[in-house]
């Protein structure tokens, strides 16, 4: 007896409950594929928002500035750097700091002003893409800069407007001068909403008297898999006089919310495939009980118990890898779908939020891995197969006589 | 009989009373002196500011004026780089004139605790130059012979409801002239927190008087910020206009 021919013209036999069957199967094996891969677009996306924000993978500053953010306090041989982890293909980024007030009319806030090269700064954050209003910075911006969003409703400036920033250069001074708001952030984390103001290095240098140096490295990996603990300490041992961070290290906290995201994510995804299991176990159950007065008469004719249990096994490889199939394409689709152009969510939550220092864009991206396609499939065997287990034994051992008055 | 010895035992109390309300009214007197030894009801100073920190030395002149003790304006008139450059103090709050810009700006709360002009006063330190009497409880701590001269030594413990950020304060005069040598501020664990020494004295509006004022901070002893007053009128016409925020620019 050939089984995978016999098992195929079973499964054709009725169509309409094959159908029934896999597509039950087929649909819950669709639904775990494409929340997989939402909830995987979700944790990358808090920790891409973290990374490619602000706070790069990995940051640079001098010994103690971390604590004290003094201006005095810069790394000096910053190109020497710069070129040296570009050589090891990885990206990086010199910024500067200061502090200062800024005002606009008559409203004024204490901000933290940032200067920055524009060529490296693309390369590592990926703010010149998350400007709401106006644009990002450019070479001939000089006199311009990018303000954060609740910095402009606290001054009340929008675009074009005119911002005075006065604070103490590094000769003593004060540092005044007048610029104009070319573009507004979208949220992007606490601090930089409240008082971030980005300016180019060059008009940074101008303004605070600070002809050299820099005040952090920003560092970024191009391979997002590799081991960040490992390379942070190479980076190290490779520059001891200076302090290596890796942005785990800097914000803690973050760090730790997003693990236990992962652990939560888990559990969500357990409970989803555990309700999916109960729909395959069911759809099962009812094919196998429903034939068992036709398990009964191939009894009768002599198929032993074993042939039995193989059959209904081919049956329901059969049925699962078409519904397998049906669920790659469309979960697949779906997926690439969403991580192209998002499920909105802007009508649950107003324009784009931070909390703390994520911030939190409304729109829900997936982001699909081999994992999240393959996972799902995997289990929908696992769970298939287990489920048949009850009913095939059930029809193998039965009596011919009771299968065949089964009801 | 009985009502004599009663009276008679009273007798050094009444004493003790009137010796304390006289001392009291003697540290009040010598620290309403003090307050306006460089104020008086208004004043004008022409004065330099000598700056020195780990990273910059800086010199600058600048004149100002002040009314009671609620109004101040100060201009700078050199270095060049920043001539023209007002502080105006009203009331609480400080606004800076910037003739880079040519704007007139307050001085957020936020600003408050940065450095005044590079210097190691803070903004703070302008707004709330207040009068010591008003703000403090003063007591004599100290009376007679130290370092070589007769000196008295108040000791300020901030009233409870006053906004001062210091523990306390110890003033240090010249018994006889009632000029201050110096001025040592505690923060709130009682530990230094800066020095004011007064020094350089020089018949200034009618009185001998200290023209060098210098402020070092504890845990920068190399650095300091001096004020040298070359020049000082007292009780001169000022009207009130003459600190409003609309008159910044006609400066």
């Amino acid at each position: 007896m050939n089984i995978l021919s016999l098992s195929l013209r079973n499964t054709g036999r009725n169509l309409q409950r094959t159908l029934v069957t896999t597509l039950s199967m087929a649909f819950a094996c669709f639904i775990m594929i494409v929340f997989s891969s939402l909830m995987e677009g979700m944790l990358q996306g808090s920790e891409r928002q973290v990374v490619e924000m602000n706070m790069g993978d990995i940051q640079i500053h001098t010994k103690g500035y971390l604590d004290d953010p003094d201006i005095y306090a810069m790394i000096t041989d910053t190109d020497t750097i710069i070129d040296a982890l570009e050589r090891q293909s990885l990206n990086a980024a010199p910024r500067l700091y200061a502090y200062g007030l800024l005002a606009a009319n008559m409203a004024s806030a204490g901000v933290q002003l940032r200067g920055i090269r524009l060529r490296h700064e693309k390369n590592v954050t990926k703010l010149y893409q998350h400007v709401e209003k106006g644009e990002w910075l450019t070479q001939n911006s000089k006199k311009s800069v990018v303000i954060g969003k609740k910095l402009a409703s606290t001054l009340g400036v929008s675009l074009g407007d005119e911002l005075i920033f006065v604070g103490q250069s590094s000769d003593g001074f004060m540092a005044n001068e007048i610029y104009m708001v070319q573009g507004i952030l979208k949220s992007v984390s606490d601090g930089i909403d409240r008082s971030g103001v980005f300016m180019l290095e060059e008009s940074f240098r101008e303004l605070m008297a600070l002809p050299t140096g820099f005040h952090e490295i920003v560092v970024s990996r191009q391979d997002r898999n590799a081991d960040l603990d490992a390379l942070t300490s190479q980076l190290q041992n490779r520059i001891p006089q200076y302090e290596v961070k890796n942005w785990r290290q800097l914000m803690p906290v973050i760090s730790k919310m997003l693990e236990g995201a992962d652990a939560q994510m888990i559990v969500m995804l357990i409970i989803t495939y555990v309700a999916v299991a109960s729909i395959i176990l069911n759809a099962m159950l009812m094919t196998v009980f429903e034939r068992m007065h036709e398990f009964g008469i191939m009894k009768a004719v002599g198929v032993s118990p074993w042939q039995i249990v193989r059959l209904i096994y081919a049956e329901t490889l059969v049925q699962t890898i078409f519904a397998s199939i049906v669920a790659l394409i469309f979960g697949w689709w779906a997926s690439s779908y969403l991580q192209l152009h998002g499920l909105d969510m802007s009508s649950f939550m107003s324009g784009s939020i931070s909390f703390g220092d994520i911030a939190f864009d409304p729109i829900w991206y997936s982001y699909i891995t081999p994992e999240s396609l393959m996972t799902p499939i995997i289990f929908l065997v696992l769970i298939a197969m287990v489920a048949v287990i009850y009913p095939a034994s059930k029809a193998a051992w039965i009596k011919p006589i009771d299968a065949i008055y089964y009801r | 009989m009985s009502s004599l010895i009663s009276r008679l035992a009273l007798i050094p109390f009444f004493f003790i009373i009137n010796l304390a309300q006289a001392a009291d009214q003697r540290t009040t007197d010598i620290l309403a002196e003090i307050d306006d030894l460089w104020r008086g009801k208004s004043s004008y100073t022409l004065a330099t500011l000598n700056v020195k920190t780990k990273h910059y030395t800086r010199s600058m002149t600048m004149e100002s004026w002040s009314k009671g003790k609620e109004k101040s304006l100060t201009r700078i008139l050199t270095p060049l780089r920043e001539k023209g450059t007002i502080t105006l103090k009203s009331g609480n709050h400080i606004y800076t004139y910037l003739p880079k810009t040519d704007r007139t700006i307050r001085l957020s709360s936020g600003m408050m605790m940065g450095s005044w002009m590079g210097s190691h006063l803070t903004n703070d330190d302008l707004v709330k130059e207040s009068r010591l009497e008003e703000d403090f409880d003063a007591s004599i701590s100290f009376e007679g012979l130290r370092d070589g001269g007769d000196i008295i030594e108040f000791t300020l413990i901030p009233k409870a409801d006053a906004a001062i950020v210091w523990g306390k304060i110890t003033i240090e005069v010249e018994a006889t002239s009632h000029l201050p040598i110096k001025e040592v501020f505690f923060d709130e664990d009682m530990n230094i927190s800066r020095t004011f020494t007064f020094s350089g004295l020089k018949m200034m509006a009618g009185k001998i008087r200290p023209s060098i004022m210098r402020i070092v901070p504890i845990d920068e002893p190399d650095e300091f910020t001096e004020f040298v007053f070359d020049e000082m009128t007292l009780d001169i016409e000022l009207d009130d206009n003459f600190f409003a925020k609309s008159a910044l620019k006609r400066l």
